[in-house]
């Protein structure tokens, strides 16, 4: 029988003691139980392989900024000031295609979920590590596509490769791209694969479904997403392929075919894609915001259900990019009701973090400052999109730079304040270590501020006519123009910050301990840098994830007379669930 | 054998997981997963074909009607077989009958190899025939009523697959070539991609087949690793089993014209005009 230690706060399971000091300055973990390059490039640790995502996504995150660093640079003039045409055209399809297929779509599930899944759930590793490391080469050897095609020229279709510019009259590298966005699909496949056989099969015992934390959830529906999205866009592409290696048509309406095809089978997968992107965000931001705000989440069902409702009902929506591309009148009206559906469970995550935060003890580190530029700016985002999904109102906003500040507002706004979140909540826990607090809640304040300075005037000249992709403007929009400028020099002072201060916080910064946060949830209840296989023996979960309203809940435990030892943990297998022990308070 | 010594030993455990089931189950539902993304692969591929028969049924009738029915129906047969061949070597390794693994692996691997063979003559009397889509053009002479010759210039595959349709009888009057010549690259796409699973499949197989020379079933539990590699030769057969309707079943073919296509395959045809 293991004797229940005094608690202050209420975790999931029993945590590890606290070595004196001398033991845990030579604790082995994950980070220094092997040394050398083959060590990480051969690894199928879950978290050695979560941190080589971190580091190459972090990489291309640096290219694609770059790349828009020159767009917004030629907007500064109504004719462009340093670009010509076509490498207009080229910046703005280097900085979409870059910040989607290798930022975005990877970046959560790729460095958090690779990193939290198995030890929110009480497992070791993921379901298939060698699959998993698998996912981490294809994804490379998928970039590796991209860099090459930006090398040897660019690629000037946009990032949604519509025929016939990436058929019949392109001069460019689609073939390399889109052999691009088909490897990095399948590594993106895989990856879900990993994720829902992981959830599935996994979890240690008593971690049933109503007590998974909320980023689990979220990871479940992205991979859902992934598995059912993306080879629709791989087989998309080899259609397209085809038309432009073989000069038959299929897209091409001289030969009978038809674009707008192309547009609904990629559409089928890229709208889908935006909520690959947004939904880790959001499983980041329920843990995130109950931490910070000592409060159980509110609605934990609503808001576990939403993702899957977002994950069904993104597959219906596709067709609110075609309003004006031809498609029926009836279709697009259809189209429009079952986005303002989609809009829901969107609606209900925001009004249920509210709920959340209402009447708690919020504190305002660096991950919770994140999260509320991410509660603020995705609201505005999705507010915004309800306009282009409203039929009437979509014909005058269609292609045009409200538009661009919509979808920056929910993927920047939304998705990279989400992941700059998770990644500075859970950095002591990858590191060991604590970084800056200053720096840290000031590089959240500079880039929320240029943010908005970015993208509201985007949303006037918008409304005002500006369309997208055009290198040239009237005149009256450049005051507009050179303000938008201003805000993302801002905005990237405050991305390229956490570049430096979290990297000398491995020298500099403190030792995080096992719990800096005082956060339940498994994977705090070991200490940082956690031990190679995550526990040394497998966690028995008696409560729900969020329980921060319960102080001192493993005593309620033991005096309800629960007893628990080492031999049922061992004994258990994962994925079975204990009798209901004590839920709630 | 060592191996005999072994054989009562329960099968080793992955670091990461509680006990053999877990694993085993594991190891299925990520076969399953993966199969739900190669549903929505092809079904991406078939959509895109329905909705072009759609528009265009005529055409996409005459492409179908120019078609090799007799090595499909033959293939069929073949690739059904093999299913039945895949499963009894599941059988074989949960009752640790190691013999049985290797003959039914094989069985299965042979029958997947005539069936690519075929598919090969396929493509062969296919190109002979020249109904390979392209966007050449050729110039052909056309006798006029009064007698003489205008030229016209003329899609080369129009020209080719109006042969062929005029050989097998088929009143081409009213069909638009360039929308034959989608359905042709449809038929293209959509089989060579069969293919190429087909090609994984027997490379899933052939590893199968070496693990079993190295004895490597000798644990019974690990019949889950043949058990979800022949869940995907499953899938590639029933993939088939929807292009075969969709590509071969569109047109009209006689039971007469598929036995007479088989014998052309085999070069054994006599009466072929």
């Amino acid at each position: 029988m293991t004797k229940v230690p005094e608690l202050h706060y209420t975790p999931q399971m029993v945590p590890m003691p606290e070595l004196p000091p001398e033991q845990e300055a030579n604790r082995l973990h994950y980070l220094n139980h092997s040394y050398g390059i083959f060590s990480w490039l051969l690894t199928v640790d879950h978290k050695r392989i979560g941190l080589l995502y971190l580091v190459s996504a972090s990489v291309f995150f640096l290219f694609g900024g770059l790349a828009v660093a020159l767009v917004r640079l030629n907007l500064i003039t109504p004719t462009g000031a340093i670009l010509e045409l076509d490498q207009y055209n080229k910046a703005f399809t280097a900085h979409g295609t870059i910040m989607l297929f290798l930022f975005l779509i990877p970046v959560i599930p790729g460095v958090l979920g690779n990193f939290l899944v198995p030890m929110m759930i009480g497992a070791k590793d993921m379901a298939f590590p060698k699959l998993n490391l698998l996912s981490w080469y294809v994804w490379m050897a998928g970039a590796m596509f991209f860099v090459w095609q930006l090398t040897v020229g660019g690629l000037d279709t946009g990032w949604t490769l519509y025929p016939p510019y990436s058929s019949k009259y392109s001069h460019t590298n689609v073939l390399y791209a889109g052999l691009g966005i088909f490897i990095t699909g399948f590594s993106s496949i895989l990856t879900a694969v990993n994720i829902i056989a992981t959830i599935h099969k996994m979890r240690c015992p008593g971690m049933t479904w109503s007590r998974l934390p909320l980023f689990i959830w979220a990871m479940y529906a992205t991979s859902l997403i992934q598995l059912l999205g993306t080879p629709v866009i791989a087989v998309t592409i080899i259609l397209l392929a085809t038309e432009k290696i073989f000069g038959v048509g299929i897209f091409d309406p001289a030969l009978e075919g038809d674009p707008i095809l192309f547009q609904h089978m990629f559409w089928f997968y890229s709208h889908p894609a935006v909520y690959i992107m947004i939904l880790p965000g959001m499983g980041v931001i329920n843990e995130t915001i109950t931490c910070f705000s000592r409060k159980n989440i509110f609605g934990y069902k609503a808001v576990a259900w939403s993702s899957v409702g977002i994950a069904v009902v993104g597959f219906l929506v596709w067709g609110h990019h075609m309003f004006l591309a031809g498609q029926g009148y009836y279709l697009g009206l259809l189209f429009s009701i079952l986005t303002m559906l989609v809009a829901v469970p969107s609606a209900i995550k925001v009004f249920n973090w509210s709920a959340t935060l209402f009447k708690g003890s919020i504190s305002f580190e660096a991950p919770m400052m994140y999260t509320m530029g991410f509660l603020v700016l995705f609201t505005i985002g999705g507010v915004t999109g309800l306009y282009l999904g409203v039929l009437g109102s979509d014909i005058h906003l269609h292609d045009t730079y409200f538009v661009i500040a919509h979808f920056h507002f929910t993927m920047v706004g939304g998705m990279l304040m989400a992941w700059l979140a998770g990644l500075h909540f859970w950095w002591p826990k990858m590191t060991g270590k604590m970084y800056s607090d200053f720096w840290s809640r000031l590089a959240a304040v500079v880039a929320i501020v240029g943010f908005i300075m970015t993208f509201i005037p985007q949303f006037i000249l918008g409304y005002n006519g500006m369309p997208r992709r055009y290198p040239n403007y009237a005149p009256e929009f450049q005051f507009l123009n050179i303000l938008s400028t201003a805000g993302a020099s801002i905005q990237g002072i405050g991305y390229l910050m956490p570049l430096f201060y979290l990297p000398a916080s491995l020298f500099l910064g403190r030792k995080a301990g096992g719990n800096p946060w005082m956060a339940t949830g498994l994977e705090w209840q070991v200490p940082s840098p956690p031990p190679m296989h995550n526990f040394d023996s497998t966690p028995v979960v008696y409560f729900g994830p969020y329980e921060y309203s319960m102080p001192n809940g493993l005593g309620q435990l033991e005096k309800a007379g629960m007893i628990f030892s080492d031999e049922e943990s061992t004994i258990a297998h994962a994925g079975q669930s204990l009798p209901e022990v004590i839920r709630g308070s | 054998m060592a191996a005999n010594t072994m054989a009562d030993e329960p099968a080793p455990v992955a670091h990461h997981f509680n006990n053999m089931l877990q694993q085993q189950s594991t190891v299925r539902l990520g076969m399953w997963l993966f199969l739900v993304t190669e549903v929505l692969f092809f079904g991406g591929a078939f959509c895109a074909y329905t909705g072009y028969r759609i528009w265009f049924p005529k055409e996409f009738e005459a492409g179908s009607a120019a078609l090799n029915v007799g090595i499909a129906s033959v293939n069929t047969f073949l690739l059904l077989t093999s299913s039945l061949t895949c499963t009894l070597a599941i059988r074989s390794a949960y009752k640790g009958n190691q013999f049985g693994i290797k003959l039914w692996l094989l069985a299965t691997i042979v029958l997947g190899t005539v069936f690519l063979s075929l598919k090969g003559r396929e493509y062969h009397l296919d190109y002979e025939e020249g109904l390979i889509p392209t966007s050449k053009r050729i110039v052909i002479q056309e006798e006029q009523p009064d007698g003489t010759f205008i030229s016209k210039e003329r899609s080369l595959f129009a020209e080719n697959v109006t042969k062929v349709l005029h050989k097998e009888g088929y009143d081409t009057t009213g069909v638009y070539m360039p929308r034959v010549q989608l359905f042709f690259v449809f038929y293209y796409v959509m089989t060579g991609l069969h293919v190429l699973h087909m090609i994984i499949g027997i490379g899933l197989l052939s590893w199968q087949l070496i693990l079993a020379q190295m004895d490597f079933f000798r644990h019974s539990e690990r019949y889950v690793y043949i058990e979800v590699m022949s869940l995907y030769w499953h899938f590639v057969d029933m993939v088939w089993m929807f292009l075969l309707p969709l590509l071969y079943f569109a047109g009209p073919h006689t039971l007469h014209q598929a036995i007479e296509q088989f014998k052309l395959a085999l070069g054994i045809a006599s009466g072929h005009h």
